[in-house]
């Protein structure tokens, strides 16, 4: 069973500081990586994927330098980019084939591995189509079958479920909950509802730092007291959502419900809520910004980013 | 006291537990299924590696390769056969080389297809690899036809074999060069229009010695040695510095 150790991982591009001092241990469990794009979550797993070298750190593979490891480490690994990458005029069969042999999965066992996968993937019937001609979803499910192809006991999933419709997601999810046995899986998204249900351990990014970590109770504990409801009329409502991070606006008649993010009771009679994982989502997200205009376009760009709990 | 006959458990001394050939069958196939079930750690041979890479070509590349030996074969014979100059044989197969040079160079460009650097960055056979493999495999076929070019139009003589040799290298060793600039710069240069009018420059570009049949004098030898060394050189600096950039991987992520 591996055990990844990050030692204080920082990546700098030029003079942008993409991952700040990110220190953890993984070991067996399904990890999230939640935050908003920009926040270095794609940077911190192409460092841990060994696609990019961090400026200083180092990430540990059972005790080695992955570097030192090379194929070794690689062997573990099932990586699905951000952006997936694929032959176009490949058929699905005899790309994930041929990624099947530069992976080292034994000649005898990649067919039968192959048929597995496109079956759990649901691309049985479209193994002999080109790629050129799948669509986004099915380009995706073909991404995760690939990075399942041999049987890593890494496994890093970089916004597994963009372009996924809500059946193949939670398709998508029962795939991970049942391979997390024996495994390291690493997911980055910031769909909150992808990683609440699955994650055994929850990290929040921002800004290239690991700004909370922990189950899902442990960090909804965190802002516990700092969620709250407000039934208010529409013109409150406008000014409260220009002041206060909201997680949700919900029309009740002539009023609006808001469930707000905010340290102290944002106005009277205001009344405290449960909080949930994308109020920790929001919470962080907008710490330390001031409350004009301009962050309430932000915020509502994340509000935007926060797939509701739907499905 | 034990009887006579008798093991210390009791039982006579030729009594053996009956076999559950059913039950036994069952435990096989359970100690076979988990055996399958084991993750066998495969370490693929170079030789296995190299026909991995060969093996997953489009039928449309092995086509073009062969239409390429096919055709350096052709072109040697029809010169041959017109008895034409010295020359001309020389700058006919110099754009040819070039041509062939490019079109096996594109099996490297390949690897760089629509964000798949990343991807093979992370496969066990990582994308440095799969770059020096298919850079060998188009070294190889390069010089198939090198030779098939050499055998075919060559004199005889090993001086001038020797001189016709450096004649063709350059303008090959320069667009090889070229290519592999592109390549490590633009990293996307796999796709047709732009591989074509690299393949077309380069070879308008291999046709300019013709603009001065004199170069072709023995006293002008020492120069096309010169640029034949340097080309060699260049190209090797090119291939280093592709993969120094696959190493350095911070832009591999950019490859679009």
């Amino acid at each position: 069973m591996p055990e990844l150790t990050l030692d204080r991982i920082t990546k700098h591009f030029k003079n942008k500081i993409a991952v700040d001092n990110a220190s953890l241990t993984l070991r067996e469990g399904v990890y999230g990586f939640l935050g908003a794009n920009g926040a270095g979550k794609t940077t911190l797993l192409r460092m841990i994927c060994g696609v990019l070298k961090p400026t200083s750190g180092e990430i540990r593979c059972n005790g080695t330098e992955i570097g030192r490891l090379d194929g070794d480490y690689r062997y573990l690994l099932g990586y699905l980019p951000q952006d997936f990458g694929y032959y176009p005029d490949f058929t699905a069969k005899r790309y994930l084939e041929y990624l099947a042999a530069c992976k080292a999965v034994p000649k005898d066992l990649a067919k039968g591995k192959v048929q597995e996968m496109l079956t759990l993937t649901g691309l049985t019937g479209s193994q002999h189509g080109k790629i050129r001609t799948f669509s986004g979803g099915m380009i995706r499910r073909l991404g995760i079958a690939q990075a399942l192809l041999n049987d890593p006991e890494i496994l890093i999933l970089d916004e597994p479920t963009a372009g996924l419709d809500p059946k193949e997601r939670i398709r998508f999810r029962n795939i991970i909950s049942s391979l997390s046995k024996g495994r390291i899986i690493i997911l980055s998204t910031h769909i909150v509802s992808d990683v609440e249900f699955i994650a055994d351990k929850i990290l929040l990014m921002k800004q290239g730092r690991i700004v909370k970590q922990g189950t899902v109770a442990e960090v909804t504990e965190s802002v516990t007291g700092k969620v709250w409801e407000y039934l208010a009329r529409p013109e409150e409502a406008g000014r409260l959502n220009d002041i206060f991070a909201v997680s949700s606006l919900k029309n009740e008649g002539e009023m609006v419900r808001l469930r707000l993010v905010s340290d102290k009771r944002p106005c009277e009679g205001a009344v405290l809520a449960p909080p949930g994982l994308e109020d920790v989502y929001l919470y962080h997200d907008t710490r330390g910004k001031s409350s004009k205009n301009p962050i309430f376009e932000e915020v509502s760009e994340h509000v935007d980013n926060l797939e509701r709990r739907t499905l | 006291m034990l009887p006579e006959n008798t093991t210390p458990c009791g039982f006579p001394p030729e009594w053996k537990f009956p076999l559950d050939e059913t039950k036994k069958k069952q435990s096989l196939a359970a100690i076979r299924l988990e055996a399958s079930r084991k993750h066998i750690r495969h370490y693929p041979t170079f030789r296995e590696q190299l026909w991995n890479q060969l093996r997953f070509r489009s039928w449309k590349h092995w086509l073009l390769q062969g239409l390429l030996l096919l055709a350096a074969m052709l072109l040697a014979v029809a010169l041959r056969r017109r008895n034409t100059s010295g020359t001309e044989t020389l700058a006919a197969c110099s754009v040819f080389l070039v041509f062939a040079g490019n079109i096996c160079l594109c099996h490297v460009a390949d690897l760089f297809s629509w964000h798949m650097a990343e991807l093979e960055q992370t496969l066990y056979l990582n994308l440095k690899q799969m770059v020096c493999i298919r850079i060998l495999e188009a070294g190889i076929a390069d010089f198939v036809i090198l030779s098939l070019l050499l055998i075919l139009t060559g004199s005889g003589s090993p001086g001038e074999t020797k001189a016709a040799l450096t004649y063709m290298l350059v303008p090959f060793l320069w667009s090889d060069t070229l290519y592999l600039h592109m390549l490590a710069s633009l990293r996307n240069i796999a796709s047709g229009f732009r591989s074509f009018a690299l393949g077309l420059l380069c070879g308008s570009l291999a046709l300019f010695p013709l603009l001065w049949e004199s170069i072709y004098q023995p006293g002008y030898l020492i120069i096309w040695q010169v640029l034949a060394v340097a080309g060699l050189l260049m190209c090797i600096a090119q291939i280093n510095r592709l993969l120094g950039s696959i190493e350095n991987s911070d832009t591999i992520c950019q490859t679009s």
